[in-house]
């Protein structure tokens, strides 16, 4: 399974438990402010990330600035994992 | 052996109490008290408990019963009395007239004060004189400050504070009991110098935005992780004061104090015998303290070989520091939500599959802190990995139903056991092993 959708996964099931709806569909430039995750949420689905993936981009990389979009998002985690 | 009212004896005491509806020389309280002595003759060499008063009955007690009783217990607002047998009762309802002469004892009179224990149970634990008073300093500097009272004067670091301004003749300024922007008002009305607060109660009065009102000299922090965000907030608006944060263990009657107004301690404090208290790291990453006078309690102190007790208060080093990072068996800060571990664990211990459970905090870049999980299944030869993601989705459904969202463990590993520390209780450090 590719990261993108690995990711977008999570995002499911971290919604599924948080009883958010996600919005569909989710694309590049999707704000992820607006994809139906609060900020617990995103919490939620770094963590989940972690454990599907064995990393944390956030702590791993001292990100300062959160990304915006959807793309910014998956940029990062790609980005860690080429770092892997 | 000393006590505290041959103490304040020994030099002229100028101290004033002021509350804000009145003001009592510390010299009145000290005759009030040798009046409750000659009063109450059958209390001496007794274990005698101060039921809740104002400030100013409680110094009178503090003043009569120390050196005179056996044992002086504390007991706060809505705590439970100690267990103890032959407890008398002080409640300062009697009007005292009748003077006679002092009576002269040289009890050595131990002071009980509650811990709130995570059970709600308070555990009560007692001090000598000389251990409370040892990190008091003695200046005619300090002789001139006027504290302010923020703690209840019944816990550890109130009592504190109250003993700081006593003994070295310094106003008292008692206001407890008010709201932040009423207290401020009050320390700026009698000209408060010397502050003493939890990092909380800090940023409550920085909401105020009057706390610059106030004549600060001397910034105490204690009782909380005071991050360097703070401390640096509150050098920036007293440049002239001089700012320390506080680490004290009620348990082991030992504290430090940290002056260079950075957050955390020299990491060389750690494994040095020359210091006045001994610190070290335990291989969990707790602080060690080495307890200096004896502490009495009814539950003894676990030491380990060197004597040495775990405080359960987690540390990190980096480079040339010891920053702490909370409690270990403490609540989880969830972007300022608090989750209970016991909470979690008690959810998690209901499903059918868990024989074990440990909650923990993980950090989170995000929200401060998050729950995390280590659970044991109960023992199945036959279960298999689809099993067991079955069972992971089962959890989260048991936990969805019973717990808040920020209370829901984030991260699940199936562990083979849980780890306990020596004292038997979970260790709640955010290392799991990982089983699958």
């Amino acid at each position: 399974m590719n990261l993108e959708q690995q990711i977008k996964d999570a995002m499911q099931q971290v919604a599924e438990l948080s009883d958010c709806q996600l919005v569909e569909p989710i694309e590049a430039n999707t704000l992820l402010l607006e994809c139906g995750l609060d900020s617990l949420g995103y919490a939620m689905l770094v963590a989940q990330l972690e454990e599907d993936l064995g990393f944390d981009p956030f702590t791993e990389l001292a990100i300062e600035t959160y990304p915006s979009t959807f793309a910014e998002f998956l940029a990062i985690y790609k980005q860690c994992k080429s770092n892997q | 052996m000393t006590n505290l009212i041959a103490q304040l004896r020994k030099r002229e005491t100028s101290g004033v109490l002021k509350t804000s509806v009145q003001q009592s020389a510390i010299a009145d309280l000290i005759t009030k008290a040798y009046k409750i002595r000659s009063q109450a003759p059958q209390l001496a060499a007794k274990k005698v408990a101060i039921l809740p008063s104002p400030i100013e009955d409680l110094i009178v007690g503090l003043l009569a019963f120390d050196g005179f009783c056996e044992a002086i217990y504390l007991c706060p607002a809505n705590t439970a009395l100690p267990p103890v047998e032959d407890l008398h009762l002080w409640s300062f309802t009697s009007e005292l007239s009748v003077e006679v002469k002092s009576t002269t004892t040289s009890k050595q009179t131990t002071w009980y004060m509650a811990t709130s224990g995570t059970t709600g149970k308070p555990k009560w634990f007692g001090h000598s004189f000389e251990a409370l008073t040892a990190s008091i300093k003695y200046s005619d500097n300090l002789q001139k400050q006027s504290w302010g009272l923020l703690y209840q004067a019944y816990r550890f670091a109130g009592l504190q504070v109250v003993l700081q301004a006593l003994l070295s003749s310094a106003d008292l300024v008692d206001v407890t009991g008010h709201e932040p922007i009423n207290q401020v008002e009050l320390m700026a009305l009698h000209q408060v110098t010397a502050v003493s607060a939890t990092p909380s109660l800090w940023r409550q009065l920085l909401m105020t935005q009057q706390l610059d009102t106030l004549p600060l000299r001397h910034i105490t922090l204690g009782g909380e992780i005071a991050e360097q965000a703070l401390l640096t907030q509150l050098s920036r608006l007293f440049p002239k004061a001089k700012l320390r944060h506080i680490y004290a263990s009620t348990e082991a009657g030992v504290g430090f104090v940290v002056a260079d107004g950075q957050a955390g301690f020299p990491t060389k404090w750690l494994d040095n015998p020359s210091l006045p208290i001994e610190l070290d790291i335990s291989e969990q990453h707790h602080l060690l303290v080495k307890p200096q006078c004896s502490v009495e309690s009814d539950a003894p102190l676990l030491l380990n070989s060197k004597g040495f007790m775990d405080t359960q208060d987690r540390i990190e080093i980096i480079g040339d520091r010891v920053f702490f990072l909370g409690r270990a068996t403490g609540a989880i800060n969830v972007g300022g939500n608090k989750a209970y571990p016991e909470k979690v664990e008690q959810v998690l211990l209901s499903c059918d599959a868990i024989s074990q459970a440990r909650v923990y905090a993980k950090k989170s870049a995000m929200m401060g802190e998050l729950v995390a999980a280590d659970v044991v299944l109960r023992s199945d030869p036959l279960i298999t990995q689809s099993d067991v993601s079955m069972i992971k989705l089962q959890i989260l459904k048991e936990c969805k139903k019973q717990l808040q969202r920020f209370e829901i463990p984030t991260k699940i590993s199936f562990v083979d056991n849980v780890a306990y520390n020596p004292s038997g209780k979970l260790n709640r450090q955010s290392i799991g092993k990982q089983h699958d």
